[in-house]
């Protein structure tokens, strides 16, 4: 994790476990994950379903579900602690902070309402926040101005319409503009494409992208599709059974990926050539979550596998070029 | 851009009267099924155990009740728009004038048992399903499990043990101090008559006399909404434009009531007429310990003299109250639901 | 177990879980976490069993429903025996005091541990113990409650799903049907069938199972209606399964898992109607303290001896109550409200 001594880093996590009550016993969904991101990063963060991905991103803005506990560690976010906070504090953090966008557009906007109001809604609270007068009609100008922004043909028709009545797209291009309107400094996507067409997939994504850039926000990508991150992220995170196993430039981890995981998932993207037509399967079946395989959670899968990954979690190593993993293959063997 | 609005209520209205002629032909069909012969029916109808032939006969051919099936659905359904719900046969009055006596009674106790029950049922309901498995929700559970288990005779018998025996602050029985003089006749409803007649201490007594039954009507819809509005609650708190709405930075309390809440009463609409039938069942028993004298209190008297055409009368006009109550909660439903309203 | 590998056999069906809670597929060692994600929940008797586990109440109201279920099959059996061999031995055998005879001595005695247990809920106006009585009439309420809603089930079963299927005037006809009956509170319309019909016990049951039953025949047209259109179907369609067989193989059996919550809730639920029925005096036989009548003849001496009237009412409630508890939870889970 690179860490530029003068700027502190957006993100801050350390160490983080937490876990679910379940009907069958209590669930670790994160175990001991640690994770940093500067301002204006684009990381995206990947792994298969089920791998905590999305609790990560729910937990950064305590969004977890009643069920969930933060069992240890640490969450800041542009340097406060996101764990201990409550009440105004914790209304203050999710609404000028940060910002999330969700997978399933259908439910992501509230159905009852008209756009507009949605959109002032969000603007009133900012305004409040920031202690500066609401007019109405300076804050309607600027939401349809937002919407511009975000590429939506026919703003001041949006803006009267109801959520029913926009396609997916358009959704996810309100949801955006809603949060451009709150100005965060950290926007976590939770799959937000996977639920739509391909083509307006590619347009959603350049949208975030290009946005990234103008409004100098760090982005947390999430996602189980290795191409999508790296169309939009500068680094990728892999994470399997509750646990980064590696970080990695985009680039980098494409090219050279140094966890066995990482690799599969780049080897079992379909290429179209037909030397290397056949498809690749990760070998195994997805771990257990109540009763997680001893020592490296992989190990039961993994083509490389020694004895001290039946017994030992590898701890995250350093490597060059800014990357760390966690793999016995390249060291912690000593800790 | 038109609302449609206009044609689904039609259709709903057009549904309801369908309804309705099923619902007069189901309870025809199975007073015949259960009496076929014309015989049977006139010893209904005569309500004389002891009766002879010549006067069964004669009943018989009072009520037309040897005539074809068909013939006698037709009669019955034109007697029944002409207001005509046959035959009390205690009073030999028109059903229809006992009735219109007891049905505003009953009609102004279960409306505002109802509409009480709803609302905190309603809230208890939100804070139960926001505070999910804490000391609330637990707190709100016991409630409304032990609410809804016990029986409308049990509540109603609690109710007059506590207030009018021990603490003795309302009266246990009847609609009114029948020392009073009665209003003019405007609705039927004592306390809108008393109202709108200006007799103040009428209007007052009736107040005091709802009370006990209104709260015990109150409890049996209280149980059953809580529960309802806490499972629709937990749904909509699912959903991600509540957790959209928490990333806008609104309070808890803004989120849960203005955002989910909203969304949760939806669904919770299409049930009133549910909700509401299920009151007026518990209304029957209710009066009848409480003797006041309504519909319900009516209908119990009817049991217990064989009064049949007040027993068919009275599943009649139930049948007809909740079918309008459905179509009234399609029209909340349409108002709330910009999806149901709109193209 | 039996009963369960019927349950077992049913297993292979998809329960929606909560996005915000975990879903856990027992069939394979997986589990998947992910907010948002639908599950694979496999049903069964072993899973309802481990799910009720976690909740206190709910434990609670099976051990209610299992002494009430037990003591009322028992009793049950025993009144049959006494029935066939005329001998009123059995069916008093285990109840603490004769629930008929009269006692002019102990007339409204206040519950006491005198005389335990006769009189722990006191005695009526004829001196009779009340907990006697209550023992007694409980397997009226319990043969209710379950024939009830068994013929609930089936008959909604059969024409609900029918109509679902098949669709067209088929359905048509159920849902006006349906909504007409539905339009009418249970409770009235079981009065008046029940005083039309006059009887006794058997009258009673028979108006209630034709209450009861709109309410399944809409629940299970609406399982129809989905589960016609989905994959298996079509695949057993197109190798020339008739209809018959896809009803049967397919449409019935993944029906029934989520009314089981329902039908526990129902069975409270006629527990309920049949003891207001009774208040009304409908239903009853001679000699038998149906729960409900019992309370209506105690209001007679309502409010100095509260009771003759209020005793019953509670132990209507207990039982209700118990019934609800076990039902609620199932119906979290089913639904897909997952609490823990």
């Amino acid at each position: 994790m690179a860490t530029q001594q003068s700027t502190i880093p957006s993100v801050s996590i350390q160490d983080l476990t937490v876990s679910y009550s379940t009907v069958y016993g209590r669930v670790r969904a994160l175990n001991s994950v640690s994770l940093d991101i500067q301002r204006g990063e684009s990381i995206s963060i990947v792994g298969e379903s089920g791998c905590g991905k999305s609790t990560l991103g729910h937990s950064i803005v305590r969004l977890l579900a009643p069920n969930a506990k933060y069992d240890s560690g640490k969450i800041e976010l542009e340097g406060k602690d996101v764990i201990k906070m409550k009440g105004h504090e914790l209304s203050r953090m999710r609404g000028l902070d940060a910002f999330m966008i969700f997978q399933d557009p259908l439910n992501s906007l509230n159905p009852v309402k008209r756009v507009d109001i949605q959109l002032l809604e969000a603007l009133r609270t900012r305004y409040k926040m920031e202690g500066k007068p609401f007019v109405e009609e300076e804050a309607y100008k600027e939401a349809e101005d937002k919407l511009t922004d975000v590429r939506m043909p026919d703003p001041e028709k949006i803006m009267t319409r109801y959520p029913h009545q926009l396609s997916g797209g358009q959704i996810q291009r309100v949801v955006i503009s809603m949060g451009l309107l709150m100005r965060p400094k950290l926007l976590i996507a939770d799959e937000p494409t996977s639920a739509l067409d391909v083509t307006i997939q590619a347009q959603v994504l350049m949208l975030l992208r290009e946005l990234q850039r103008t409004y100098r926000m760090s982005i947390i990508f999430i996602t189980h599709d290795i191409n999508v991150a790296y169309a939009v992220s500068d680094r990728m995170i892999v994470m399997y059974a509750g646990e980064v196993v590696e970080s990695n430039p985009s680039e980098q981890l494409v090219r050279n990926a140094l966890h066995p995981y990482a690799q599969a998932l780049i080897k079992s993207v379909p290429r179209t050539t037909k030397k290397e037509g056949r498809l690749t399967a990760i070998a195994g079946s997805p771990p257990n979550m109540l009763h997680p395989p001893a020592g490296c959670r992989f190990h039961p899968r993994c083509p490389y596998v020694m004895d001290i990954c039946k017994v030992k979690s590898p701890p995250p190593v350093k490597m060059e070029g800014g990357a760390v993993v966690r793999c016995f293959l390249h060291g912690g063997t000593d800790s | 851009m038109v609302s449609n609005i206009g044609f689904f209520l039609a259709r709903r209205a057009i549904n309801a009267v369908i309804t309705i002629l099923f619902l007069v032909l189901i309870i025809f069909i199975l007073v015949h099924i259960i009496l076929p012969s014309p015989i049977a029916l006139a010893r209904l109808y005569a309500n004389n155990p002891h009766a002879t032939p010549e006067y069964i006969q004669q009943v018989i051919n009072r009520y037309g009740l040897a005539a074809p099936i068909w013939t006698q659905f037709y009669n019955y359904v034109v007697q029944l728009l002409h207001g005509n719900l046959g035959t009390d046969t205690i009073t030999g009055n028109p059903v229809s004038t006992v009735l219109i006596n007891y049905l505003p009674v009953t009609l102004e106790l279960v409306i505002i048992g109802q509409v009480a029950g709803v609302l905190v049922g309603l809230y208890t309901g939100g804070i139960a399903a926001s505070n999910r498995n804490r000391a609330p929700d637990y707190g709100v559970k016991a409630i409304y499990l032990s609410t809804w288990g016990a029986p409308p005779f049990l509540v109603a018998v609690i109710f007059q043990l506590i207030f009018a025996y021990w603490l003795n602050l309302l009266p246990s029985s009847l609609v009114v101090d029948p020392t009073l003089p009665i209003p003019a006749f405007v609705t039927g409803a004592p306390i809108i008559d008393g109202l709108i007649a200006g007799n103040w201490a009428y209007m007052y007594s009736s107040i005091q006399h709802i009370l006990l039954p209104a709260a015990t009507i109150g409890i049996v819809g209280f149980g059953l909404v809580t529960r309802l509005t806490r499972a629709s609650m937990i749904d909509a708190l699912d959903k991600d434009y509540v957790k959209l709405a928490f990333m806008k930075g609104l309070s808890k309390r803004k989120v849960v009531w203005g955002t989910a809440f909203r969304n949760a009463l939806i669904p919770i609409i299409t049930l009133i007429a549910l909700i509401f039938a299920f009151s007026v069942g518990g209304a029957v028993v209710i009066e009848d310990v409480f003797d006041y004298h309504g519909m319900g209190w009516f209908t119990v008297q009817a049991i217990y003299n064989l009064d049949y055409p007040a027993i068919v009368a009275f599943t009649i006009l139930v049948g007809l109250s909740v079918i309008a109550a459905n179509l009234a909660a399609d029209l909340l439903y349409a108002a709330a639901d910009p999806r149901v309203r709109l193209t | 177990m039996g009963l369960g590998s019927i349950f077992d056999n049913m297993r292979r069906k998809p329960i929606r879980a909560a996005k915000s809670g975990t879903a856990v597929d027992l069939g394979a060692s997986a589990t998947t976490l992910e907010g948002g994600q639908a599950g694979e929940v496999s049903a069964g008797l072993r899973f309802y069993f481990l799910y009720l586990r976690k909740d206190r109440a709910a434990l609670v109201g099976v051990a209610m429903i299992t002494v009430f279920l037990g003591w009322a099959l028992i009793e049950g059996i025993l009144q049959q025996v006494t029935a066939l061999t005329g001998n009123k031995f059995y069916e008093l055998m285990l109840v603490p005091a004769n629930p008929n005879t009269l006692d002019f001595n102990h007339v409204l005695v206040a519950p006491t541990l005198n005389n335990f247990p006769a009189y722990l809920f006191g005695t009526n106006y004829l001196g009779q113990s009340i907990l006697a009585r209550m023992m007694y009439a409980a397997p009226h309420d319990a043969l209710a409650s379950l024939v009830v809603v068994g013929s609930a089930i089936l008959i909604g079963m059969l024409l609900g799903t029918t109509a679902g299927y098949f669709g067209g005037w088929l359905d048509e006809g159920l849902m006006r049907l349906t909504d007409a009956f539905l339009s009418i509170p249970g409770i009235v319309l079981a009065i008046a069938i029940a005083t039309l019909v006059g009887g006794g016990f058997t009258s009673l049951l028979y108006a209630l199972m034709v209450v009861w039953w709109p309410t399944y025949a809409r629940f299970f047209r609406g399982q129809a209606l989905s589960l016609r259109d989905k994959a298996y179907v079509e695949a057993s369609k197109l190798s020339g399964a008739g209809s018959g067989r896809i009803l049967l193989k397919h449409i019935f059996p993944n029906s029934i898992d989520p009314i089981v919550a329902y039908a526990t809730l129902d069975l409270g639920t006629v527990i309920l109607t049949y003891s207001v029925l009774a208040f009304l005096g409908i239903g009853l036989t001679i000699g038998y303290p149906e729960w409900g009548a019992e309370a209506s003849v105690g209001l007679s001496y309502f409010p100095y001896q509260w009771w003759p009237t209020i005793i019953p009412g509670v132990i209507i409630a207990a039982v209700v109550v118990a019934f609800t508890l076990v039902g609620d939870r199932l119906q979290d889970l089913i639904v897909g409200r997952l609490t823990y």
